[in-house]
């Protein structure tokens, strides 16, 4: 097992007679990983397995190279913001990082500076010495947050992390997000809004009734998916003769002209060929513009492998 | 020196836990009802005290104006006229008359009560158509060693049964199963906190709240149980056994804290209905009377009262079919009765820890 990674061996929870997750094998290197799938998919589970709230019915569970049994040396390395939206009785936003943070040992001089950072960088700041039973939905997620990276972790899990965060708020969290990986840690995202997963991330995990149904990243998923064709948008100023043009080729299976005359969508089932056939034709006189995959995105490949009835 | 760092920061990760949980059991209003629950004997036992007194300073102003011998007021025999009794006594500081008619024919009657005291005691004469018929005797006429039988019994029979019992119930069961009801247990399990730890942790946390309650109440039932008497019978009772006795009570009360504690911080971590435990528990404890010698040896509370340095007086409610099945069993010594106290409190802890290593965050489940 690489002990960079986060692995999975075989991993299998079961809740009495109920399938939590079934024969999960995954090694995720470091980066953004999301992690998606429908409610009951078992997405919480993965994520409580990984921080030993639970235990595996069967396999093995290593974050770099730790085992979540181990609590002294996991959460030296990993914070977990969860899914629960429930704190201790009475405490504020301070006194909830603080105490959490002495429960790593800290000194109190320590401690403080840290929750002071935790919540400075979340703009909790103001509000820190407030209650948390009197904070909004997006404050409590942020306290979460704060709490979760407090200790200044090399893996970040987080469940649901966007719910009920405002759109400034939202982005400086996502950038939060890339800051940590880009220091080469480890962010573990369990979220539905697939537009924001393809903003962020660096690999996904699709999940459905407890398996793994893809995981990777998002362009080799979806090329793996051939039921579907690949779709491809191209700008143009002659989408009718390029229309004609692509329709030659064998593996185009469909050719759409943009209702507003300024491109065509192409449906092919080899991406790779028709990219370099294209090479050739947009040496023609067809005045293409910009050329992009119109269906590698999370969304999609989520629309493919589940439907989009079990979409939220 | 690696050894000691990690030492060290497990001392700092306890204190920290401890420190956190006296803040939930001392503040928490969830806690109100088990202060008012130590503190009800000795509101009690305050409440007694200010009665007593009064009556002592009512009956000792009534002596001065009415002043008669102790010696002469038990003299007085049935048959003695109102006359003779007057002669005698004086005038009584209080009288009642009430007419009745009786017999056939009815006749009138009356019925008399004199009343007189000598400072302690207040006596009560009847006469019947001018006869002396007895007397009674009433007032704050509890002695010290009188009332240090009630105490025991309340202490027994209250106290440790119900106050600390349901006491360390209410706090201890909660220590984990009320952060799983309130889903925010798993805040510790994400730290690097040993589960030992943290269960360690939360007992000394629950002791420390529940000793405190409870010893405290101990000591202030005895004071509120004193102040009723003159400083000069105080003085002599603390001198003598006072300072054994309330020492003796405070130790009992902390080491029931400490294994009904350790019981029920179990019952929290294994069990989705600790009440149930806490149920199966109060009915054994309070059978405890009742079952075979041997049998006893396995309550808490047998091994409590026979730390008692007073022995309650058996319960005179108890009826006599029943009192032929309460066998009696040799109290067990005072090393005993700790160390057996103490060792069930450890063992219960260490298998609480191990038990622990298993304990899984399933919100939705509990």
């Amino acid at each position: 097992m690489n002990p960079e990674h986060i692995t999975f061996d075989n991993v299998s929870r079961f809740y009495g007679e109920v399938l939590g997750i079934n024969r999960v094998t995954l090694s995720i290197p470091p980066g953004i990983t999301s992690l998606v799938g429908p409610n009951g998919s078992g997405k919480t589970t993965l994520l409580n397995l990984m921080t030993g709230l639970i235990r595996p019915t069967e396999g093995q569970v290593q974050v770099l190279g730790i085992e979540p049994r181990d609590p002294r040396k996991l959460f030296r390395v990993v914070g977990y913001s969860t899914q629960f939206d429930s704190f201790p009785r009475g405490a504020t936003g301070r006194q909830f990082i603080y105490s959490f943070l002495r429960l790593f040992g800290y000194p109190s001089s320590k401690a403080s500076s840290l929750t002071a950072e935790a919540l400075d960088v979340v703009h909790l700041t103001d509000a820190a010495d407030r209650k948390i039973a009197g904070y909004s939905k997006g404050m409590r997620q942020r306290v979460k947050l704060a709490q979760a990276i407090a200790h200044d972790p090399q893996v970040l899990v987080l469940d649901e992390p966007l719910n009920g965060l405002d759109p400034l708020v939202r982005a400086e969290t996502l950038n939060l997000f890339r800051k940590f990986a880009s220091q080469g840690r480890h962010v573990f995202v369990s979220t539905h809004i697939l537009h924001e997963v393809d903003m962020i991330s660096d690999q996904f995990i699709l999940m459905s009734n407890g398996y793994v149904v893809a995981e990777g990243q998002i362009q080799d998923v979806r090329s793996e998916i051939r039921e579907h064709p690949m779709q491809v948008t191209i700008r143009c100023k002659q989408p009718h003769a390029l229309a004609a043009k692509v329709f030659e080729m064998d593996h185009v299976v469909e050719v759409r002209v943009h209702p507003d005359g300024s491109g065509v969508l192409v449906l092919t089932r080899a991406a790779d060929q028709f990219y370099r056939r294209l090479n050739h034709l947009a040496m023609g006189d067809f005045g293409i513009e910009s050329i992009a995959p119109a269906d590698d995105t999370v969304k999609s490949v989520y629309e493919y492998l589940i439907g989009e009835e079990s979409q939220r | 020196m690696i050894e000691n760092t990690a030492k060290s920061e497990l001392w700092g990760q306890l204190i920290a836990v401890i420190r956190i949980e006296l803040s939930k059991t001392f503040f928490s209003r969830r806690s109100l009802w088990i202060y008012l629950l130590a503190l009800l004997p000795a509101t009690l036992f305050y409440v007694n005290s200010i009665y007593t007194r009064r009556e002592h300073e009512r009956l000792a102003k009534v002596a001065v104006d009415h002043p008669v011998p102790k010696a002469l007021l038990r003299s007085m025999r049935r048959g003695l006229t109102v006359e003779q009794v007057v002669q005698t006594l004086g005038e009584p500081y209080r009288r009642n008359s009430r007419e009745f008619w009786m017999g056939r024919p009815p006749q009138r009657h009356e019925r008399l009560m004199y009343y007189y005291t000598d400072g302690e005691t207040d006596f009560t004469f009847f006469f019947s158509d001018g006869i002396l018929q007895g007397n009674g005797r009433s007032g704050p006429t509890q002695s010290l060693p009188q009332l240090l039988l009630v105490f025991a019994s309340v202490y027994q029979l209250y106290f440790i049964r119900l106050a600390i019992f349901f006491g360390c119930a209410g706090i201890f069961t909660n220590l984990f199963r009320g952060e799983m009801l309130d889903k925010s247990l798993h805040f510790y399990l994400l730290t690097p906190v040993p589960r030992f730890i943290l269960v360690a942790g939360k007992y000394v946390a629950g002791l420390s709240a529940t000793a405190v309650i409870f010893s405290a109440s101990t000591a202030l039932q005895f004071y509120a149980m004193l102040r009723g008497f003159d400083s000069s019978t105080v003085h002599e009772y603390m001198q003598r056994d006072g300072w054994h006795h309330v020492a003796a009570y405070m130790g009992i009360s902390m080491l029931a804290c400490a294994a009904y504690g350790s019981i029920f911080l179990a019952a929290g971590l294994v069990a989705k209905n600790p009440a149930v435990i806490a149920a199966l528990l109060l009915l054994w404890e309070s059978v405890n009377a009742f079952i075979p010698g041997s049998l006893k040896l396995a309550s808490v509370v047998f091994y409590l009262q026979s730390l008692c340095p007073i022995e309650a007086p058996p319960d005179v409610t108890i009826p006599p079919a029943l009192l032929a099945l309460v066998a009696p069993v040799e109290r067990v010594g005072t090393f005993t009765g700790i160390a057996v106290m103490v060792t069930v409190s450890l063992v219960v802890l260490i298998v609480s820890g191990l038990m622990s290593r298993k304990l899984e965050i399933n919100y939705s489940a509990d």
